[in-house]
């Protein structure tokens, strides 16, 4: 089998690009959460696809997608806040945290299916139309726009982190809680705001999943394997994470798709994911 | 209690396997199958994940292997179908095996990374198996392969099979819940660090329920092969079996073998209601919504809480144990005192680029009562954890009985005769304070049978004043008397040497007092004992000998009384004045 | 300035500290000694807020401090140099220092503070971008100093400073505790190491077995044996 064209792998570079943008996005609020608050939130994905299908609908409705995020985000917030103070409240371990976002994903999962049925949603929208020619190779908006906000939410949260009260405050609740608070941190209503925060990224995840897939309620765990790879390569908790690791996967992915066959692309993420649970010491 | 549980499987066996004869309609046999199915699927995951902790989100793939077996030598190979069975059977249990070989050996691996591997392991046999000649995409078809006759109609067959396999499986795991294995695998479940250093062989374990639990989820993936006659890969490796395994069994209790069958029943007739009623959609909800609450507020499951209650309810006959003629527990191998029973030499051991033991020398006389103080940060219980096994030395040796420890894996310490406690007791939280004690003697170096160990574990809580309290949890008892049971369960396994670990820290007057006259009586019988105190005051009654450490390493040792006047010692305690 | 009043504080089911009841004055040096396991760590945790009292009272100036939440202990100004120092070891050096004037008052004169630190700790300028972990005990302990010094406390709290440092290092804390003292910080001190504690305090108090056995003037604790025989039986 010979080597395929310059342009096809240099298409397959730039679509590995732009996936792994999306893995990024969808592992940053993976990994802040897991980071920051020890809480192992499987519903993230369940909520993305929330928050693709509600973009779906309301674009549907008339309304610009990009514009949805005045409605999605806010309400996510809530939803992310919302569940962080129950999982406080029971004072569930990091385990069992795992087991109740297991539980929220599968009442979040049958209420997709329950609305908009096991049929195939396709967004149609101004942006997907919109292709771009840089040389040879096309790109298409919707990735690029992925791409884009990939890096600004990254970006921001990193600033965010690195050079804001209470983004230091945040790392250092991180580091020890107990002491930040004899330090006069609010551990809880900061736990509460990151919580928030997660879950309004992954209602934007969903925006980006909306613009450029196809959505069906199944889905949903395809991309668990992916991301978790993702969050753990990058190293927990760390903003710009997620994204680097990401496009690392997703170029890879794209190579092995090129090269062999492209339903060998998921044995690449599980099989990483499960190299770096084997390599990789503690809570990496 | 055994016969009579085989009687009870046999007449249950006997009376369910008469249903078909009797001409029910064929969905009932139908759904009675599906019961059946789900309740091997549970009760087997919970071989391993219930009883052991390792919650493993990956049944799916072995449930799959063995699906896949089945099809695939049904289909392409020609091989009777119940000839398959048991090759399903090998197949998930040797990739189980191996999986569990390398995953188990890594200590980091637990909780929730466990999870996450095994959930990735599934995906990846589904790629694997996509992609490969074994499926390639279209799935496989097994509606011409010919079904043995068993029951008097197709259904009935599948009824008839299922419910054999759901026997084999509640019986294994009864009986693994009830031998050293089970034991283990709960000692693990609680602490699996400490019940290492007790004397179990924790890799072993796991691995043996590991490959229990999938080589039953392999049959149980065979026979479901046929009966639904068309695999493929998006239904078989699909998350709709390790989310439904993992809620049967938290809602119906994963401590006990019994539990995971009653949520297999009531989740799959909840999921069956809701189909029928055309909710299918609704019913995995209800599922999600369950698994929230009852972790939330039913931690136990309903069976455990039943169990639980019924437990509470009864109070237990237990032979009386009169104090006074109580066979004195067999002393020790008497061997000439005075000799040295362990040596340390040049023991070095750091942690994070803190030097915690930097070069120990030191001698334990059989027969003798060494006490190891030093001030905080000394390396004490560092020295403690090195020669029970908790860690290694970075270089050093360590001499017991002239075979050297430090080479050796935590488990087989516990068989050479030491025993510790320690410092904060740490009991096995779910088991019983009988159970607790009898574990080290079934473990230990005379590895007893359960009914002796138990026997055993009796005379050592009269031993310690515990008697009332066996069948009690260990989070009912107070300090003292958990302190009580740490120094009960070492002494369960008739240690030549006994490590303690700050036991008299927390204590008031009296207890100490008490602690004292037990440790005397216990070298009485010919233990030798070191132990790590704070409280100077036991040191200086108790002691023959001690060794004062500081900055990990021995800067004085001899009569109590005047090494703790030598101005070094003072100056290590006290600290030393500017002036 | 600080009451402390008959408290009880528990760890399970056992009280780790019972009837215990200590005074500290505006701007004094008061150190708590006693042998390892008496209960020092329990005591200070709980006047920094850390651990929650059962029983007795615990007053700054008259104001009761039981019912407050985690994070207003140190608005009332009140900061801890905990046991084991506790840093934030994955941020860096002027990172720790900044979080530790993160309450509101302390905000403000943050650059100065920062400043003044310096001054007390120069080993700490010359680090501030790297990252506390890759410091040395004694660094550290510098380091948990200063942080606690950034919130501008009216009341310092020490936990066993001298824990797993070098003697020389030791002595060079100790002479800052003393300085941090002199300026008008009130210090609590808690500290195994007692004769280096005596000498810098005013007064003293000896824990044992959860319980105040003994209080007074450091010379006269030292002579009346009680110390002595509370370590070394």
């Amino acid at each position: 089998m010979g080597l395929p064209s310059l342009t096809l792998l240099g298409q397959s570079l730039l679509s590995g690009l732009f996936i792994g943008a999306l893995y990024g996005l969808l592992g940053l609020g993976l990994s802040l959460s897991w980071g920051m608050l020890r809480q192992i939130n499987l519903a993230h994905f369940a909520l993305a696809f929330l928050g693709a299908y509600l973009t779906y609908q309301l674009a549907g409705a008339g309304m610009d997608p990009l514009a949805t995020l005045a409605v999605v985000v806010p309400f996510f917030f809530a939803l992310g806040v919302l569940m962080h103070w129950l999982l406080a409240r029971f004072s569930v371990s990091a385990f069992n945290s795992l087991l109740v976002s297991f539980g929220f994903t599968a009442i979040i999962e049958a209420l997709i299916q329950w609305i908009w049925t096991a049929d195939f949603r396709r967004m149609e929208s101004a942006y997907g139309e919109v292709k771009f020619r840089v040389g040879a190779l096309y790109v298409a908006l919707p990735e690029l726009l992925t791409l884009a906000m990939a890096l600004a939410l990254s970006l921001l949260v990193w600033a965010w982190l690195r050079h804001t009260y209470t983004g230091k405050a945040m790392r250092a609740i991180a580091e020890d809680a107990p002491i930040a608070a004899a330090f006069g941190v609010d551990v809880r209503g900061l736990s509460l705001l990151l919580s928030g925060l997660s879950a309004a990224f992954a209602g934007v995840a969903g925006l980006c999943l909306a613009l450029s897939y196809t959505l069906a309620p199944g889905q949903i765990y395809a991309w668990l394997g992916v991301v978790f790879a993702a969050v753990m390569l990058g190293g927990l908790g760390n903003p710009l994470g997620p994204l680097v690791a990401g496009i690392v996967i997703g170029v890879s992915e794209a190579l092995t798709m090129a090269l062999t066959a492209p339903a060998w692309a998921p044995l690449v993420s599980f099989s990483l994911l499960i190299v770096v649970l084997l390599a990789r010491p503690g809570r990496i | 209690m055994r016969a009579r549980a085989l009687a009870g499987f046999a007449a249950a066996g006997l009376g369910l396997s008469a249903v078909p004869f009797f001409g029910p309609p064929a969905f009932y046999e139908s759904f009675l199958y599906l019961v059946f199915h789900w309740i091997v699927l549970a009760v087997s995951w919970n071989i391993l994940s219930g009883y052991s902790g390792y919650f493993s989100f990956g049944h799916g793939a072995f449930f799959g292997a063995g699906m896949y077996t089945t099809a695939t030598l049904a289909t392409k190979a020609g091989v009777p179908f119940l000839w398959t069975l048991p090759l399903a059977a090998l197949v998930a249990a040797v990739f189980g095996i191996a999986l569990g070989a390398v995953v188990f050996r890594l200590p980091r691996l637990r909780g929730e990374l466990f999870a996450l591997l095994t959930l990735a392991v599934t995906f990846v046999l589904a790629t694997i198996v996509l992609n490969t000649p074994i499926d390639g995409g279209p799935g496989l078809y097994l509606s011409a392969v010919p079904l043995p006759a068993i029951g008097p109609s197709p259904s009935s067959t599948f009824y008839l099979l299922g419910l054999a396999l759901a026997l084999a499986t509640l019986w294994i795991a009864r009986e693994v819940q009830r031998s050293r294995l089970g034991t283990g695998l709960f000692a693990i479940h609680d602490d699996e660090d400490v019940a290492e250093v007790l004397g179990v062989p924790t890799y072993r374990y796991k691995l043996a329920a590991f490959g229990l639990s999938c080589g039953l989820a392999g049959v149980a993936g065979g026979i479901q092969a046929m009966f639904i006659s068309y695999v493929t890969v998006g239904e078989t490796f699909s998350i709709a079996v390790p989310l439904n395994v993992v809620l049967m069994s938290v809602l119906g209790g994963s401590r006990h073998w019994f539990g995971p069958a009653v949520g297999a029943a009531a989740v799959t007739a909840l999921l069956y209601a809701f189909t029928a009623g055309d909710y299918a959609v609704a019913g995995h909800a209800a599922v999600g919504l369950i698994l929230i609450v009852v972790i939330l507020f039913l931690p136990e499951g309903i069976f455990g809480e039943l169990i639980g209650a019924l437990k509470r309810r009864r109070v237990p006959a237990m032979p009386p144990i009169d104090a006074a003629g109580l066979p004195a527990p067999a002393a020790w191998p008497g061997k000439p005192e005075g000799q040295a029973l362990l040596e340390a030499r040049g023991l070095c051991k750091a942690f994070r680029g803190v030097q915690a033991l930097a070069g120990v020398d030191l001698e334990v006389r059989r027969g003798e009562i060494l006490g190891l103080v030093g001030p905080n940060g000394s390396g004490k219980s560092t020295l403690i954890n090195v020669v029970s096994g908790h860690f290694r030395p970075d270089s050093g040796r360590i001499l017991f009985e002239g075979r050297d420890l430090a080479r050796l894996e935590a488990h087989r310490i516990a068989r050479t005769g030491i025993a510790r406690t320690y410092q904060i007791p740490r009991p096995f939280a779910h088991l019983s304070v009988l159970e607790n004690v009898a574990l080290p003697a079934m473990f230990g170096r005379d590895a007893q049978a359960r009914a002796d160990a138990e026997r055993e574990a009796r005379r050592w809580l009269a031993f310690t004043g515990l008697a009332a309290k066996a069948m009690s949890l260990p989070g009912e008892l107070n300090l003292h008397q958990r302190k009580f049971l740490e120094l009960a369960r070492a002494l369960a396994s008739r240690p030549g040497l006994l490590l303690l670990d700050e036991v008299f820290s927390g204590l008031t007057h009296a207890e100490i007092d008490d602690a004292i006259r037990l440790i005397r009586e216990i070298r009485a019988r010919g233990a030798t004992i070191v132990f790590v105190e704070h409280v100077i005051r036991a040191v200086m009654e108790l002691t023959d000998r001690i060794v004062v450490l500081s900055y990990g390493r021995v800067i004085a040792e001899g009569d109590p009384r005047a090494v703790m006047r030598e101005p070094d010692v003072v100056a290590a305690y006290l600290g030393k004045p500017r002036a | 300035m600080l009451e402390v009043e008959r408290i009880r504080v528990s760890y399970g089911a056992a009280p780790a500290i019972s009837g215990v009841s200590i005074r500290v004055g505006a701007g004094e040096l008061v150190c708590v000694v006693g042998p390892n396991g008496a209960g020092k760590t329990t005591l200070i945790n709980a006047i920094a807020g850390l651990h929650s009292i059962e029983a007795g009272a615990l007053r700054l100036d008259g104001r009761d401090l039981s019912r407050l939440p985690r994070h207003a202990f140190c608005s009332e100004g009140i900061a801890i140099v905990p046991e084991g120092r506790r840093l934030f070891s994955g941020m860096s050096v002027r990172e720790n220092l900044e979080l530790g004037s993160y309450r509101r008052a302390a905000r403000a004169g943050r650059a100065g503070s920062l400043d003044r630190v310096c001054e007390v700790f120069p080993i700490l300028r010359e680090r501030l971008e790297q990252p506390a972990g890759t410091l040395s005990g004694g660094q550290q302990q510098m380091l948990a100093i200063g942080r606690a010094l950034m919130a501008q406390p009216r009341l310092l709290l020490l936990d066993e400073p001298s824990l797993g440092l070098a003697p020389a290092v030791v002595l060079a804390v100790f002479d800052v505790i003393r300085e941090i003292n002199a300026g008008g910080v009130a210090v609590l001190l808690v500290e195994q190491n007692a004769a280096l504690a005596l000498e810098i305090a005013a007064r003293a108090y000896v824990l044992e077995e959860g319980r105040i056995a003994a209080e007074g003037r450091p010379e006269a604790l030292l002579a009346q044996a009680d110390i002595r025989r509370a370590y070394l039986g």
